[in-house]
């Protein structure tokens, strides 16, 4: 399966995402079961082919053909720690605020979770510096296309799989603080 | 012909397509809107009918049985009724015991005969909608009543969904970013869409399906209880008052007050109670604004903000109230659009829906998602999710196993749906064994594939790479559980059963009181030098009866003293929150 033939899209590192969503949209609408001329199959695949487009780091996995495991890229373990300290701390304080069984309880845990708002907005700020860094990196490969190395597109899939999974974790966390603190 | 049905909690529609238009057909009175109550009597009665019988003979009738379709006992919702824990909710009633499928399906026989006598034909194809939110097993028990009344389902349709093809119909050639704000009788759904040349594509869904205009009725009953100092009310008295909650509210949403008159309650009282709007927008508010995260988190999943959004369509007979419209705006930033007709648009949907279905209405298509995530549990007790919650349906995906155990024989495949990182917190929607030859830890490979068709249906494909050998299991109801099953879950909660109640009641509370004596002298050390002295001896008042409560073991007693102490300690929460929003 080609994800970009099945979208008739470029195969290519930079893609706009309003551009996947319009061709799959086209598509979709034509393949979907309920039409008539319409194909399940054809569709489940298509569906597949949107998410791995949609997704930079599997986009990027399909350019680069699958290759072996590499180094943990040197910005994402920098990142990392502080990702995982402020996920630890967030899932102890919320889970004291969940079993907190009076109102003085909680109101006492307001002050660290509010701290803890502020802290988790600031990594995700973070995170979100690199992920802008990341896009600017495909725009980078893209205008030299196909001119690359497997080497440098595997890397920045990764680091774009790592932006992508512990920005929504931590995300996961600021709604559940927003559902706390009101 | 394929009817659309809205089975609701507290009314039920239905209609056709006729000549292009979608219609609403209405019973010999005229009404289209089907109450969704019914009685068992010396016969049964459905509807208006049944909603007279609700108050004369409370335990013979049943309503908003919605909020129990797909529920086993001991689940969030099923308080009140008693069964084994894990078995399918069944309901006391006339004598017997009916599954609220059962019951459900009263109010679709009702509905088909509405229709069959309104169109001359025999109808026996539906679509039926359900809360977005509703899992694997609520749909499919509803699917089930719909069976039981004799109709072939065709498609489970999502209520917003339904609710954005009527909004949609007459805008096919728009490009544009909707929200459906759906507050119906029992359940909330917020769906977000993108509809682009006659393409209605759901982008993310998020809800909560125990969130509902019954829940305000509640509070609203509740105020007028402590305003007028009521009694504990006989079951006839309460509905009685319920149904008097329900129309306050309805008329509050037009006028500013509104007066409760409850004549001969049981032993001769006679209540009335002035009700203001602003009264009943405090007692309501709190369960309205748990409807903001779930917006949230609906736009969180489809990528956009609310300023991208060109309308925030509001359906649902609860989003009549003035208060459910400022909170829309407040969330949005946008007024609503109030285009749709509350009650109606869902239906309509349905109807509309069924015409694509059988070919009647052309170039519209519905592209639906799975509302939950799917997945399988993990060795270590982990859900690794196989299809993510807002993905398209029909969908597939899939995912290499290996085997965890150096020997390992066979790998069991747990399917869980839900979206909690511990397997054990899903809903387990099945499970079956893939046997393969035993070796080495990592040796051994199993591909697993999830495939959905378009009515959410989950088939399971599990091949061992390495001998070739597949299984494909078609996941049904979850909500069926088998008799072995239910005789292990029995006697589990038998072994349970004879546990001291006194004792573990005050064992609650004296957990209650060990964490409330630390949190007080926490609370009273960061506020020292801003409360006044007569409070902080109050307090210290409170503490020393709860510590002589707990010596004492007295359960009453120290449930009392602990009541008394969160009293007194009201003001110093208010003041550590008001601190804490402070930081920044």
């Amino acid at each position: 399966m080609d994800p970009f033939e099945i979208l008739s899209l470029p195969r290519r590192p930079f893609l706009d995402d309003e551009e996947i969503a319009t061709a799959y949209r086209k598509l979709a609408g034509a393949l979907h079961p309920d039409q008539q001329g319409g194909d399940a199959a054809a569709f489940r695949e298509l569906g597949e082919a949107a998410a791995i487009l949609r997704d930079p780091a599997r986009r990027l996995k399909e350019l680069a053909g699958i290759s072996a495991s590499h180094p943990f890229p040197e910005k994402a373990a920098e990142l990392f720690s502080k990702v995982a300290e402020i996920l630890q701390r967030s899932d102890a304080l919320i889970a004291q605020t969940g079993m907190a069984s009076n109102a003085l309880t909680k109101a006492l845990l307001m002050a660290p979770l509010k701290s803890l708002s502020l802290d988790l907005s600031s990594v995700q700020e973070q995170l979100s510096t690199w992920r802008i860094f990341l896009e600017e990196e495909i725009q980078r490969i893209d205008r030299h296309w196909p001119e690359s190395d497997p080497e440098t597109l595997s890397h920045l899939a990764d680091s774009f799989a790592y932006a992508d999974r512990w920005s929504s974790q931590l995300r996961e966390r600021e709604l559940a603080l927003e559902a706390i603190l009101g | 012909m394929i009817a659309g049905i809205d089975l609701g909690t507290t009314n039920s529609l239905i209609g056709v397509y006729e000549s292009g238009f979608p219609t609403l057909l209405a019973d010999t009175d005229g009404r289209r809107l089907l109450p969704s109550v019914v009685h068992y009597g010396d016969s049964i009665l459905v509807g208006h009918e049944a909603r007279r019988m609700q108050a004369i003979h409370p335990n013979r009738t049943i309503s908003s049985v919605k909020r129990l379709i797909g529920k086993r006992f001991g689940e969030e919702g099923t308080e009140g009724l008693t069964g084994i824990p894990g078995a399918p909710v069944t309901i006391p009633i006339g004598g017997q015991n009916l599954s609220p499928e059962e019951i459900s399906a009263e109010i679709l026989k009702k509905l088909k005969a509405i229709a069959e006598a309104r169109h001359g034909t025999e109808i026996t194809r539906a679509v039926i909608t359900v809360p977005a939110y509703f899992n694997d097993a609520q749909r499919a028990a509803t699917r089930k009543a719909g069976e039981l009344a004799g109709f072939s389902v065709e498609r489970i349709v999502s209520e917003p969904t339904a609710a954005a093809l009527a909004y949609g119909l007459d805008r096919l050639q728009d490009r544009s970013k909707i929200a459906v704000y759906d507050l119906g009788g029992g359940t909330f759904d917020l769906s977000i869409l993108q509809l682009d040349n006659g393409v209605f594509q759901v982008l993310s869904t998020h809800g909560d399906t125990r969130l509902g205009g019954d829940d305000l009725d509640q509070a609203i009953a509740a105020l007028v209880a402590s305003k007028a100092s009521l009694p504990r009310l006989s079951l006839p008295d309460t509905i009685r008052l319920h149904e008097a909650a329900r129309l306050a509210k309805e008329t509050l949403s037009t006028e500013e007050q509104s007066t409760i008159r409850l004549p001969f309650l049981e032993g001769g009282m006679n209540i009335e109670v002035m009700l203001t709007r602003a009264e009943i927008e405090g007692a309501c508010s709190p369960i309205i604004r748990r409807t903001r995260i779930h917006c949230l988190r609906a736009l969180e999943d489809a990528g956009i903000k609310a300023a991208d959004l060109d309308q925030v369509i509001l359906v649902g007979g609860s989003t009549r109230m003035p208060l459910v419209q400022h909170l829309v705006v407040e969330i949005f930033g946008k007024e609503p659009n109030l285009s749709q007709h509350p009650d109606e648009s869902v239906a309509l949907g349905a109807i509309l829906q069924g015409a694509i279905l059988d070919g009647s209405l052309q170039n519209v298509a519905l592209l639906d998602i799975t509302p939950l995530s799917l997945g399988i549990e993990t060795f270590g007790g982990l859900m690794n999710v196989i299809i993510p919650r807002n993905t398209t349906i029909p969908a597939k995906a899939g995912e290499m196993f290996t085997n965890a155990v150096a020997g390992q024989s066979g790998m069991r495949i747990t399917v869980l749906q839900g979206e909690r990182e511990l397997a054990a917190d899903n809903w387990k929607l099945g499970g079956f064994e893939i046997p393969f030859a035993p070796s080495p830890k990592g040796a051994a490979r199993v591909g697993v594939q999830f495939s959905i068709d378009a009515d959410g249906i989950l088939q399971v494909l599990a091949r061992d790479t390495g001998t070739g050998i597949e299984k494909i299991v078609e996941i049904k109801s979850a909500v069926e559980v088998s008799d072995e099953a239910v005789e292990a879950m029995l006697a589990g909660s038998l072994e349970h059963a004879f546990e001291d109640m006194d004792a573990r009641i005050f064992t609650e509370a004296r957990l209650k009181a060990e964490e409330m004596l630390p949190a007080v002298e926490a609370a009273l050390a960061q506020l020292a030098g801003e409360l006044p002295p007569d409070e902080i001896a109050g307090i210290r008042h409170q503490t020393a009866e709860v510590t002589a409560a707990l010596q004492s073991k007295e359960t009453v007693r120290l449930k009392q003293t602990l009541a008394n102490l969160d009293n007194a300690t009201q003001s110093l929460a208010t003041r550590l929150i008001e601190r804490a929003m402070k930081i920044s």
